[in-house]
């Protein structure tokens, strides 16, 4: 690739992978432009992105292809294999000649080969020394990738991780908001349907709290959705004041 | 109050005053509250600043409009630099009555974790005019920090069983009791219960909280009201 068409192609990559970092960008599709655009650039044969799962084991997210041979070749180098040290160190693994790399990896170097692949490179998807996962370029031919090319990787890479850890952010805080949410809403049925049973059994807001509770306790319900059925009516507040009658005889 | 003003206050366990305090302290205005909010009605005032921003508080939750309620909708900041004079068609009647309560401007920060809105700050001045560019900054910045020491203080009361005290967030519990006690007496919906509530409370001029206390202490039954 010569020098101009070489910017042109680099500068057309980061748009491409800037431009899926919209409002509600899908990180799948932003991590199948990187791996696309990463794999054209370095003129590598095939490629594989691998993100680690919450209990750190490496899944294919994105691939330059579907095939089964590569989903299992992405799979062996997570297991024993370049991929795998890649994500445990943080920094780029390259091999130059997979037919002469290290011994370790006897199934990953078998299948490598079996598809015609001699080199690979593996390069962190990492930001502020959280490792998030692995990208990792396939070629034909032997031989290690340029500074330049590895350094244009790490870039698109890193930008891409951002978004990635950007849009976890913004799943976990939707979590907070919907728990939170979730408890006012529930204080608020369980406070109105407390009303609800004073109003029918004349029992202090406390005795009727704990005419709720016991009702979810013998029932093995929760209190909200007790709460939920005397507020919707459901359940009668008479049919609690009743089990409440029946539960205490002498006052 | 004013005393000491720094750049970068602690936050960590501070009691919830000083989340309005940060406000205050740090941005020109008069008064502040912070609410955090699931559904309609289920507003949970995690502090407020003074005297007005309290009744600028039950104003808005008595009202059902107000600068809140368009932050929440909206979730921009909603501003009046007059209350009295300016146009907020989203709350007519608010307006007037903070007016009342000699309040000039308001000014209505979302409050966000992340991309989930989670409640708003409300400041207000004595006096009209805009906030100003710096001024606005600060209160975005500040809204950015108090978020999640407000939801982690709005969850912990919401699960809590104590009741409401003084100083704890106000969920203003005797108000859903109250529609608890509605929704038996007049056999309706819950929403249509605390509409009534409310209802009845603007037409009589008091605050809702002060007509749930009768209802709750049997001393106002809504068979007997119904207008």
């Amino acid at each position: 690739m010569n020098g101009t068409s070489r910017e042109a192609r680099l500068n057309a990559a980061f748009v491409a992978v800037a431009d899926t970092l919209t409002d509600h960008y899908d990180v799948v599709e932003l991590l199948h432009t990187l791996v696309v655009e990463c794999t054209a650039i370095v003129a590598a044969t095939a490629g594989g992105l691998m993100l680690a799962d919450p209990l750190g084991e490496l899944q294919l997210v994105a691939s330059t292809d579907e095939s089964a041979e590569l989903v299992e070749l992405m799979q062996l180098a997570a297991g024993a294999g370049p991929c795998v040290d890649c994500f445990h160190t943080g920094t780029p693994v390259s091999v130059p000649n997979i037919a002469t790399s290290a011994s370790e990896w006897p199934a990953f170097r078998a299948a490598a080969r079996e598809q015609g692949f001699q080199s690979v490179h593996a390069t962190p998807m990492k930001l502020r020394g959280e490792v998030i996962g692995t990208m990792n370029l396939f070629k034909v031919a032997p031989g290690a990738l340029g500074e330049r090319d590895v350094a244009v990787v790490q870039a698109l890479a890193d930008v891409a991780t951002i978004g990635v850890i950007q849009q976890r952010i913004s799943a976990e805080s939707q979590i907070v908001a919907e728990q939170l949410q979730k408890a006012l809403e529930s204080r608020v049925l369980i406070e109105q349907a407390k009303g609800a049973v004073s109003q029918v059994t004349g029992l202090s807001m406390d005795e009727a709290f704990e005419t709720l509770r016991q009702y979810a306790r013998d029932g093995n319900l929760t209190l909200h959705a007790v709460a939920t059925a005397v507020v919707d009516r459901s359940i009668s507040a008479e049919f609690l004041a009743e089990l409440t009658r029946a539960r205490r005889p002498a006052q | 109050m004013n005393d000491v003003v720094t750049d970068d206050p602690p936050l960590s366990s501070d009691p919830a005053e000083s989340l309005c305090g940060l406000f205050v302290d740090l941005v020109p205005v008069s008064g502040a509250s912070i609410t955090v909010f699931g559904r309609p009605g289920a507003h949970s005032t995690i502090c407020v600043s003074d005297g007005i921003a309290v009744e600028l508080d039950q104003l808005q939750f008595d009202l059902g409009e107000g600068p809140r309620f368009q932050t929440a909708r909206t979730g921009r900041a909603a501003i009046s630099e007059d209350v009295l004079t300016g146009v907020h068609p989203e709350w007519p009647v608010f307006g007037g009555a903070a007016a009342r309560l000699g309040v000039g401007s308001v000014f209505s920060f979302p409050i966000r974790i992340g991309s989930a809105l989670l409640g708003v700050a409300d400041l207000y001045r004595r006096t009209t005019g805009p906030l100003g560019d710096d001024a606005t900054k600060r209160a975005r910045s500040i809204a950015r920090r108090v978020a999640a020491p407000a939801v982690a203080r709005a969850g912990r009361s919401a699960t809590s069983d104590e009741p409401d005290s003084r100083d704890s967030p106000a969920l203003r519990r005797e108000v859903h009791q109250a529609t608890g006690m509605i929704l038996i007496q007049l056999e309706v919906s819950a929403d249509e219960a605390f509409d009534l509530l409310r209802a009845h409370a603007f037409s009589q001029a008091r605050t809702v909280e002060d007509v749930a206390r009768d209802v709750v202490q049997r001393r106002l039954d809504f068979r007997d009201v119904t207008s």
